[in-house]
């Protein structure tokens, strides 16, 4: 019934050691990650932190997942998530969060991709796997479920 | 049991902000309110997760559903909420 596809990860937007001297900073890198594999220009930052300002991205888990406003939907080149852990936590509105998967998408793209990335979020087991993963390729493998894990 | 079926308004969907308003107005009701779309798993109204994995966009049919005392008014209410584009009140009201 649901369309599956793997989530638009590049490994080089994986950081599995980051720390973040708050929710703002936090977001910033996010932003930054997804600057650096050219999937947004630089004004898609300051589009996630108002949108993070207007409501929490927070989701369960210790997961967050900052992404831009509708607005800044035109500076997306393409479809892409990133993933900064933050081991030491990041207080996050009263919430402590040690994983951000930062997102930006065009058009309807980012709702699948929520879709997906809260699927595998809801499996208690793959989302501890994810705060603990020691490898940048097991980060990216959770996020690309075969259809053997499903 | 009572049911409202419902076409999502929200520009881009039942996604992060529509979703978040969706699960915080579910969880201030007094009887626990369940979501589906089509014939799909039922989901907890006042899960983030369970309601972004249900992937619904812009037109989707979705059915609330709710047993109990206070369940027709609540399910007006959640029902009335996704009738609106919650994604137009971001960009006028900021």
């Amino acid at each position: 019934m649901r369309e599956t596809a793997p989530l638009p990860l590049d490994p080089r937007a994986v950081r599995l050691d980051a720390s973040a001297a708050g929710r703002d900073d936090a977001i910033a890198q996010c932003g930054r990650a997804l600057v650096e594999i050219g999937a947004v220009e630089p004004s898609y930052v300051e589009a996630m932190l108002e949108r993070e300002r207007s409501i929490s991205t927070y989701v369960g888990e210790e997961v967050a997942i900052p992404h831009g406003t509708l607005a800044a939907k035109n500076v997306v080149r393409h479809d892409a998530i990133c993933v900064l852990r933050f081991p030491g936590g990041v207080d996050w509105d009263g919430e402590r969060v040690t994983v951000c998967v930062g997102i930006a998408a065009r058009g309807d793209g980012h709702v699948r991709l929520l879709s997906e990335l809260a699927q595998i979020l809801m499996d208690p087991d793959r989302a501890r796997a994810l705060r603990e993963a020691d490898e940048v390729s097991e980060v990216v493998r959770l996020l690309h479920p075969t259809e053997e894990d499903q | 049991m009572p049911e409202r079926t419902v076409t999502i308004a929200s520009r881009t969907g039942l996604h992060a902000r529509p979703a978040k308003l969706f699960v915080q107005a579910a969880q201030a009701q007094g009887v626990p309110v369940r979501i589906r779309v089509g014939d799909g798993k039922p989901a907890p109204a006042t899960s983030m997760l369970a309601v972004l994995a249900l992937g619904a966009v812009h037109g989707t049919e979705v059915t609330l559903a709710a047993e109990g005392p206070g369940a027709e008014a609540a399910l007006d209410s959640l029902a009335a909420l996704l009738a609106r584009d919650l994604d137009a009140e971001e960009a006028s009201g900021g």
